[in-house]
């Protein structure tokens, strides 16, 4: 893997409290799952970022490897993975990702 | 070619290679066969995070994501027992 990508990759993860690497943008969503990942967002109102990786192969493998997560959309939030929708949605219901956000958004990027 | 469509017994008996103990439904909500819902409940899961729960179920169904007969899954995981 060339260690551009990676450091590509992780000044991204840096640089927003909340990115979304998905297929397709926030206007135009080409997957389900992105656009359901958006629209979750959408709902929390904090501000957040998508990154298409759709046509992006050797970025997608990168994703994969640093993440060991095979799926897109991939969530980051104050740098830290934390999967998609599915492990985010029960840590909605349980209020820890209110916490979380809370956190996040209070540090300096 | 669209590669073959993968069934939800194919599913859960791939799930059941990792986890011997679990209980799986699998739905398909697309209509084309390659997008399911998975609920997988199982005792392997105990003391294990949210985010290491569905690397163990991706894992077990590792070969039909990259050989195409899934395309698609949303997980959901429970603690049995």
């Amino acid at each position: 893997m060339a260690n551009d990508l990676k450091t590509t990759i992780e000044s991204e993860i840096k640089g927003s409290k909340i990115l979304v690497y998905g297929k397709g943008t926030k206007t135009a969503p080409r997957c389900g799952f992105t656009l359901e990942t958006i629209q979750f967002f959408d709902a929390l109102g904090y501000p957040f970022e998508v990154i298409d990786v759709l046509a992006d192969d050797e970025k997608r493998r990168a994703l994969s490897d640093m993440t060991n997560w095979p799926t897109l959309p991939k969530v980051f939030i104050g740098g830290t993975f934390y999967g998609d929708t599915d492990i985010l949605g029960p840590m909605r219901d349980s209020g820890e990702l209110d916490k979380l956000l809370e956190d996040a958004f209070k540090e300096k990027v | 070619m669209k590669p073959a469509m993968i069934t939800p017994a194919e599913i859960a008996a791939l799930i059941r290679v990792a986890l011997p103990d679990a209980t799986v439904e699998a739905s398909d909500w697309s209509g084309t066969g390659d997008h399911y819902d998975v609920h997988v409940a199982s005792d392997g899961f105990r003391g294990v995070s949210l985010l290491d729960q569905h690397r163990m179920v991706y894992a077990a169904v590792d070969a039909a994501l990259k050989d195409g007969r899934l395309h698609a899954i949303q997980i959901k995981t429970e603690t049995k027992g």
